[in-house]
């Protein structure tokens, strides 16, 4: 199996080579690049949701790059452990992060302290996926729609409960937005992540969970939850009679997940360059497509100008319903 | 119904004895065994990074490796903690007590021997639970909620001062401190650090393995080193070897426990949370309850290694109940088996038992042959790992200490964590020198965090309402079992006491 995986990376490398060959000339003062096997800082523990698509993408990039790109899991402390770390490693491209919208926006935004800086210590490269979360009520639940709901949570103020996979989650962030713009008020019950929210809210011991499309999506397809909404700007492919909350009442309503990647500050710009032309290829690649949606996410890539754009939009939009919410990690 | 389940056990059957699956379960159980009896490497640590082998495997031979990796870990983690008092996950602490006693008198043969059987005996049960049961099962596991979880820790917190030996004072003290100590970390409702004094290597908390490592491993090594008479002294085994095999007694003696641990673990197996842990502990509990002699506990006796080791294998086949069922995890282990699915591009939950029947049922069916060879590979092993105990001491303990190290930072690469075992290690000698046993402390610190969380989401579900923990009929039924248990702790105690006294004055 292992000899056989060599071969492969070795093929691929070659091929890597001959593609690159010609640029090779005009990037002639460049360092050559990698040396090394690439070390990517996934801050989150091995087997979650960050994890599978990193190493996904991990696996075709090391291909494309001709060198080994070793998944080193550093979790802990809601992503800013691992963040850390990469922000400061050595910027000379063999370390690399997956950072996601918990690391570079929530993280920076709900803790008292956070020792790096989403925008100042890194270069970003590009996104690679997105993962959508989806409104799920328990089957109990007197309400067919997003509209139905917010009547019955406005006719019994306070009554309502929500799970999220955390204090400070998404799951718990996209629940506060929706209870600020519907002027409804339900009450946050964290669980320790998206497995266990899910099960509290197909026992009923909850009545509503935003969560994470992976984790929900089986139980809505198996009919032990009902989805009543989706919070992406379009709606899923998986769920096609699923509205959106924009078009159920609320425009401009939108929370995903991002995953992305990410360099130290001052890793030189050819390196960036490059991975970002592989890292664009290898999301465009229909195979990953397939296997991406089979994960819940989708494929997307950007350029780091709008990756900075959309850190800066998204802390601020964060901030707010993290300040008015009243939650901060210490 | 019955046709149906006799022909699903026999695609399972069909797919998990193909050649090459079986290959994959008896990889995974041997690499599993190995690495398990590494000291500090416990079945989290050993799934996540053996995980990536399975990349490149089909999904079933991938979950059939994975899933004999967790048993071979588990298993090896007794392992040590018969040998050597190191173990491997919370579960074992409770074998060390009277596993490692056995292993001190000579009689760490029968003790791995019968950790062997009590475990491939309720691994068969396990597994013809989830084949008969498994989805009605992973229903009531659904019915528990937040009051019901937090009175079945408050039950076994009580059960585990049964677990003292000594003084019932000092046996609180250490409960009381375990809970402390399972403070350490983030507040799950307010996001707020408790105790971590700044260091972000503690704000997920403290480790078990930290811990485990520190006051059971590395605590004993001091002990034994502090003893300046000749080396030999030091020998872990201070008595001649008395026999490889448990005897007929032996077996008389466990089988009932077994039997007993079985069904424990069965029970609580099935919930998602704490399983094998207070399985294990309410299964020694209860079998010092019923022993005749209660004060053999805790020197060797063999049910006290039968009972928690079959309490626990049984709870780690349940566990697979509602991961299969249901998709939710059970835990860390449980949590990376579904992230293997996933990567193989199956989305774990209630469909896969119908669109996937060869993966469910043929797990199920791997699940049995896994433990079966287990025990063909470790009753064999047994006389080899004996060998290990005749390693002279100044040999064994640097191996150990430094197998430790490696185990403690390879959970979360964190060298903090290995200064803290050494606060441990130094705390625990301290602990062995005043006679406070560690167990209760450690069944504190893990359940404690779970019961705090439960206490305060049952509060928060009922908008404060206390009574919603004796008005829900499962959660007020484990408060009656605890009053019940309660009960039975302090009258005999009073009883003694008057004996005592009625003694006291007849002699006067």
């Amino acid at each position: 199996m292992k000899a056989k995986y060599k071969m492969k990376t070795l093929l691929a490398g070659v091929a890597a080579l001959a593609v690159t060959a010609v640029p090779v000339t005009v990037l002639a003062q460049a360092p050559a690049y990698p040396t090394k096997p690439i070390r990517l800082v996934v801050a989150f523990p091995a087997g979650g949701s960050t994890d599978i698509i990193a190493r996904l993408v991990a696996q075709r990039l090391g291909e494309k790059l001709g060198q080994q790109v070793i998944v080193d899991n550093r979790g802990g402390a809601g992503g800013t452990i691992g963040t850390e770390i990469a922000a400061r490693a050595a910027p000379d491209g063999h370390t690399l992060t997956m950072g996601t919208t918990s690391t570079h926006v929530i993280a920076p935004a709900a803790y008292a302290k956070v020792n790096y800086d989403p925008v100042k210590d890194f270069e970003p490269i590009t996104l690679v996926a997105s993962t959508p979360y989806l409104l799920v009520l328990h089957p109990g639940v007197k309400a067919n729609n997003l509209k139905e709901f917010i009547a019955l949570a406005k006719s019994q103020p306070g009554k309502l409960n929500y799970a999220s996979a955390g204090t400070g989650s998404t799951t718990q962030l996209a629940m506060e937005m929706l209870n600020r713009a519907a002027g409804i008020d339900m009450v946050h019950v964290p669980y320790g992540g998206n497995g266990p929210a899910g099960a509290a809210t197909l026992g009923g011991q909850v009545q509503a969970l935003f969560g994470s499309m992976p984790a929900v999506l089986p139980h809505a397809q198996a009919g032990r939850l009902r989805p009543i909404a989706v919070g992406t700007a379009q709606r899923s492919p998986a769920l096609p009679n699923v509205p959106t909350v924009a078009e159920s009442g609320f425009p401009g309503f939108e929370v995903s997940l991002w995953l992305g990647f990410f360099a130290p500050k001052g890793t030189p710009k050819p390196i960036l360059t490059r991975l970002q032309k592989e890292l664009t290829d290898i999301a465009g690649n229909a195979e990953m497509k397939a296997q991406f949606e089979k994960n819940g996410a989708s494929a997307v890539t950007n350029t780091p100008a709008e990756m900075t754009a959309l850190m800066k939009t998204e802390l601020e939009k964060y901030g707010k319903v993290i300040k008015a919410a009243g939650i901060q990690l210490k | 119904m019955e046709s149906d389940i006799i022909s699903n056990l026999a695609l399972g059957f069909s797919t998990a004895v193909s050649p090459i699956n079986l290959f994959y379960c008896f990889i995974g159980v041997l690499v599993g065994t190995l690495i398990g009896v590494l000291p500090g490497i416990g079945p989290v640590a050993a799934v996540a990074m053996l995980l990536p082998l399975t990349f490149n495997l089909d999904a079933v031979g991938a979950i059939i490796m994975l899933s004999g990796i967790y048993y071979g870990t588990q298993y090896g983690g007794s392992t040590t903690a018969i040998l050597v008092n190191l173990p491997g996950e919370s579960a074992s602490v409770v074998t060390c007590m009277d596993g490692y006693a056995m292993a001190r008198i000579g009689r760490a043969g029968p003790a791995l021997a019968i950790a062997a059987i009590g475990s491939f005996f309720a691994g068969t049960v396990g597994t013809i639970l989830v084949a008969l049961l498994g989805p009605p099962l992973a229903e009531i596991a659904l019915k528990f909620g937040a009051p019901e979880y937090f009175s079945l820790m408050v039950m076994a917190l009580i059960a585990a001062a049964v677990l003292a030996h000594g003084s019932m004072l000092k046996t609180i003290c250490m409960i009381v401190l375990g809970l402390l100590v399972g403070i350490v970390g983030t507040d799950v409702n307010s996001g707020m650090s408790r105790f971590t004094f700044g260091a972000s290597g503690l704000a997920d908390g403290l480790s078990f393995v930290v811990i485990a490592m520190g006051l059971f491993g590395f605590a004993e090594i001091l002990c034994n080193l502090q003893d300046k008479a000749d080396t030999a002294s030091r020998d872990i085994l201070n008595q001649k070897i008395t026999g490889l095999m448990p005897t007929v007694v032996d077996m008389k003696a466990a089988f009932g426990a077994i039997c007993r641990g079985t069904a424990i673990g069965a029970f609580f197996g099935t919930l998602p949370g704490g399983g094998p842990t207070i399985s294990a502990f309410s299964a020694y509990a209860v079998e010092k309850k019923l022993a005749k002699d209660p004060s053999r506990f805790g020197k060797g006796a063999i049910e006290g290694v039968a009972a928690p080791e079959s309490a626990n294998n049984a709870a780690v086949q349940c566990a697979f109940i509602t991961t299969l069922t249901l998709g939710i995890p059970h835990g860390a282990t449980m949590a990376l088996l579904l992230g293997a699915l996933t990567i193989q591009g199956i989305a774990p939950g209630p469909q896969v038992m119908t669109q996937r029947p060869d993966l469910f049922w043929g797990l199920i069916a791997s699940m049995w042959i896994g433990n079966a060879m287990l025990v063909i590979l470790n009753l064999p092993l047994v006389g080899l790992w004996i060998k290990l105990l005749k390693v002279p001491y100044r040999f064994l303990y640097p191996a150990i200490m430094v197998f430790m190290a490696i185990g403690v930072y390879s959970v979360n690469n964190l060298d903090l964590d290995i200064y803290m075992t050494i606060f441990f290690g130094i705390l625990g000698y301290i602990f062995i020198k005043l006679k406070c046993e560690p167990a209760p402390l450690i069944l504190a610190f893990v359940l404690g965090p779970l019961m705090e969380e439960n206490l305060r989401r049952a509060l928060l579900i009922s908008r404060g309402d206390p009574t919603v923990f004796i008005t829900r009929p499962i959660s007020a039924a484990f408060l009656i079992a605890t009053a019940l248990l309660l009960a039975f702790m302090i009258v005999p105690s009073f009883r003694k006491k008057r004996e005592e006294a009625v003694a006291d004055s007849e002699a006067l």
